[in-house]
């Protein structure tokens, strides 16, 4: 195999392999990266068993034909060449020859034979806009559990139905759920349910930022795999499988009493008072009082702080406890500067929201309160 | 200057059961079960102990030493009754009290010489009193540290009072073996033994730095005690005071060695029942759970998980248990030993679950309910079911759960 390539686009192909080869693998193939030559492109492909990514950049090829190299040692390499073409050409064992201005360079590789075939992909069921998707998934993925025992919550519920796209995280303790508006959610052919691991989240915000404005993705599904088409990018995952818990147990129906605040008043707010919070819990008092929203913190070997942010509240006092990290969370996630905070009691789950004009989508986000 | 008095009873556990079998007075008795059990001496009436027996001493080893001894299970349902009754009695002088164990506390008698005299007095007085309430002996030493009042009550035995006078500590400690310091053990004797150091007064004349260098840190405390100061773990503190355990664990030895999976795990259910209600009683959450496992042939295993929520919730730890165990059981191979041990308290408020949360809170509620009627009745009052099987008894314990003067704390 023989082909020339553009070095910056070969740089921004490979880039976008780094997220899915394994750093630790006990499958040394799986720290390739594929490269196939054929008629006028090369495409290349990564893949940890569990997520793949198959990409394509314009070149000439010179002889058709395929081989891997380390992809994390290609790209560290190829980034400090100069601008212009790169010539590849993969020798009888299996190591690439890269020549480019005055470097000659053999990295060594490995034989194409053992790579792992990505599943062939479906018939796409949906087109769906690629903003939409990252947006749903930059509100969704923090309230993901990073705890790997409870595997069913390491990843993201996805909804398809006509009424629009929805994207439900939970971790156990807080709930985020968005709901795009049916003309945000593209066409959708089917009702599709299924669970999308994070770290499939994390690299299809990627391949979204390097994506056109109007850009969709084509969705479709097997039994075990999900796969999302962006251009000439191919990302597929395997699904979680078990029960996503009902979320819609979760959300609260109605709430007694709400607060307006403004996002950057609060936010900041929370985050000096969290200072002095108890490192571990990251456990705030926040009081609700007419006309304004207290936030208290005391932790016995760092001291304590407390900071006061005026709000539309008219309910009766109120104190409850919560975790500082989980609000900012959301208050970091939101680009709208008005928040209402909805609660009931205590022991209740309280739930924000974007507040304010111009709010399309459906955004809730519901987190259970400590006990302080 | 401080005054403490360091108050043990005399052969607590025999003499209670004397109590209530009078005819058991004067005869070698061995506490802990049955002389064929697995399991040791939890206590041995003193005529039992000119047979050389001694608590902590494997039953069978007991039964060799003095067949003749009469060995009864104990009732840890009445020691507890009468720990209660001794501890009532002791509030009663002093407010500063703190039960190191079931049959033995500390007083802090500090400024309280107008109301009870001076301390050979309040000693009469309280000795007099724990007579009279509880128709058991106990020997009460006087001191102006906790650790030379803990020796001189145990010099005081039986049934005596012994007060150092403040200024003759060292004079009074240099004679004894230095074995009789508190936590210095086996080991540390044979080490002392080493360099020649036989007598605490042989301690005192060393220079600190020496002791410092050779066991470090623990010398150095060594150094105070052998001068009659409280140092070193436990007696770095003031009485009142409390720590708190830093984990809190149980274990049972099976009588015979079992790969029954469902005698196993009802064993476990039981340990962590147990475990739970030492959490409540502390009023503490734990997050790091762990399971000992101790096969026929000694080898032993310990795994432990880390859990989301810190807990102390039976079934909740028990979840966890079970999962360890299936995971690391080599299945059929009998098991001779299971420990259920936690430990990581969750400290600064305990954040509540969106999924499950009226079942945890059943379960507090439930269980709190439980404790009480184990207060009430007894500590196998109630149970869960899966626990039935593994209803082993409780045995015979210094520390057990339901020490007085730890009630639980209240709910936060």
């Amino acid at each position: 195999m023989e082909f020339t390539v553009s070095k910056s686009e070969l740089v921004r192909e490979l880039s976008l392999s780094q997220g899915v080869v394994e750093k630790k693998t006990t499958i040394p193939i799986l720290s390739n990266v594929l490269l196939e030559a054929a008629e006028d492109r090369v495409t290349l492909t990564a893949t940890d068993l569990e997520l793949g990514i198959r990409c394509s950049c314009p070149a000439r090829v010179k002889k058709e034909g395929s081989g891997t190299v380390p992809a994390r040692k290609l790209l560290e390499f190829v980034r400090l060449l100069p601008e212009g073409d790169v010539n590849m050409k993969f020798l009888e064992n299996h190591w690439a020859s890269i020549t480019c201005g005055r470097s000659r360079t053999r990295i060594a590789g490995m034989s194409r034979e053992s790579f792992p075939e990505l599943p062939a992909t479906p018939e796409s069921i949906a087109e769906i806009p690629v903003k939409t998707l990252a947006s749903m998934i930059t509100r969704t993925s923090f309230a993901i559990s990073m705890e790997e025992s409870r595997f069913t919550l390491n990843g993201a519920l996805l909804v398809m139905r006509p009424e629009g796209l929805t994207m439900v995280a939970t971790d156990g303790h807080r709930l985020a759920f968005v709901q795009a508006t049916p003309e945000a959610s593209g066409t959708v052919d089917q009702q599709f349910r299924a669970l999308v691991p994070k770290k499939a989240m994390n690299e299809l915000v990627k391949l979204a930022d390097d994506a056109g404005p109007d850009e969709k993705a084509l969705f479709s599904g097997d039994e075990n795999h999900l796969f999302f088409q962006v251009g000439h990018r191919l990302l597929m995952t395997r699904k979680l499988t078990g029960n996503f818990p009902d979320y819609e147990r979760v959300l609260p129906k109605d709430h007694a009493l709400s607060a307006k605040l403004l996002k950057d008043e609060i936010k900041s707010a929370i985050e000096r008072v969290a200072q002095f919070a108890d490192e571990r819990s990251h456990a705030i008092r926040v009081q609700f009082l007419s006309g304004e929203v207290r936030i208290f913190s005391s932790s016995v070997e760092m001291g304590e702080s407390e900071e006061s942010v005026l709000s539309e509240y008219t309910g009766p006092d109120l104190e409850i406890g919560f975790n500082a990290q989980y609000l900012l969370d959301f208050l970091r996630a939101i680009p709208q500067d008005h928040i209402s905070f909805e609660l009931k009691d205590q022991k209740s789950a309280g739930e924000l929201r974007p507040a304010g004009e111009g709010i399309t989508d459906q955004y809730r986000y519901v987190v259970m309160p400590m006990r302080i | 200057m401080k005054t403490y008095f360091h108050l043990d009873m005399d052969a607590f556990f025999v003499s209670v059961e004397e109590l209530f079998d009078p005819s058991l007075k004067g005869k070698p008795v061995v506490v802990g079960g049955r002389p064929n059990e697995r399991g040791v001496v939890s206590a041995a009436s003193y005529a039992a102990r000119k047979f050389g027996v001694h608590s902590a001493m494997p039953l069978r080893t007991a039964y060799k030493m003095c067949p003749k001894a009469i060995f009864v299970d104990g009732h840890p349902e009445r020691y507890r009754e009468y720990s209660e009754k001794v501890f009532e009695t002791l509030r009663g002088f002093s407010p500063l009290v703190e039960m190191a164990s079931i049959d033995e506390a500390y007083l802090d008698m500090t400024g309280t010489e107008r109301l009870h005299g001076p301390p050979l007095r309040a000693a009469h007085l309280l000795h007099q009193r724990i007579k009279e309430v509880t128709h058991l002996n106990c020997s009460i030493g006087i001191a102006t540290s906790r650790l030379v009042a803990k020796i001189s009550s145990d010099q005081a035995k039986p049934n005596g009072v012994l007060w150092v006078i403040p200024g003759s500590e060292t004079a009074y400690l240099a004679p004894l073996d230095v074995r009789k310091v508190p936590g210095v053990g086996k080991v540390t004797e044979k080490n002392l033994h080493a360099v020649g150091i036989r007598k605490v007064g042989d301690l005192a004349r060393l220079e600190e730095s020496f002791l410092g260098e050779r066991f470090g840190k623990w010398g150095l405390a060594l150094a105070g005690k052998s001068r009659g100061l409280d140092a070193g773990g436990w007696f770095d503190t003031e009485i009142g005071a409390e720590e708190g355990p830093k984990s809190i664990s149980h274990e049972h030895t099976f009588n015979e060695d079992t790969a029954g999976v469902p005698q196993l795990e009802s064993t476990l259910s039981r340990l962590c029942e147990m475990v739970g209600r030492r959490l409540r009683e502390h009023g503490l959450h734990a997050r790091t759970i762990q399971l000992k496992l101790r096969y026929s042939d000694f080898s032993t295993i310990t795994r432990a998980h880390s859990v989301a929520r810190a807990t102390q919730i039976d079934t909740e730890i028990f979840e966890e248990i079970r999962n360890l165990f299936r995971a690391n059981w080599r299945a059929g191979w009998p098991v001779r030993l299971l420990g259920v041990h936690v430990s990581g308290w969750a400290e600064g408020g305990e954040q509540m679950d969106l999924l499950g949360e009226d079942r945890h809170q059943k379960w507090s509620r439930t269980l709190a309910a439980a404790d009480r009627l184990r207060d009430r009745f007894g500590e196998k009052a109630v149970s869960l079911a899966a626990s039935m099987r593994g209803n082993f008894k409780e045995r015979t314990h210094e520390n057990p759960a339901g020490l007085p003067g730890k009630r639980p704390k209240a709910d936060r």
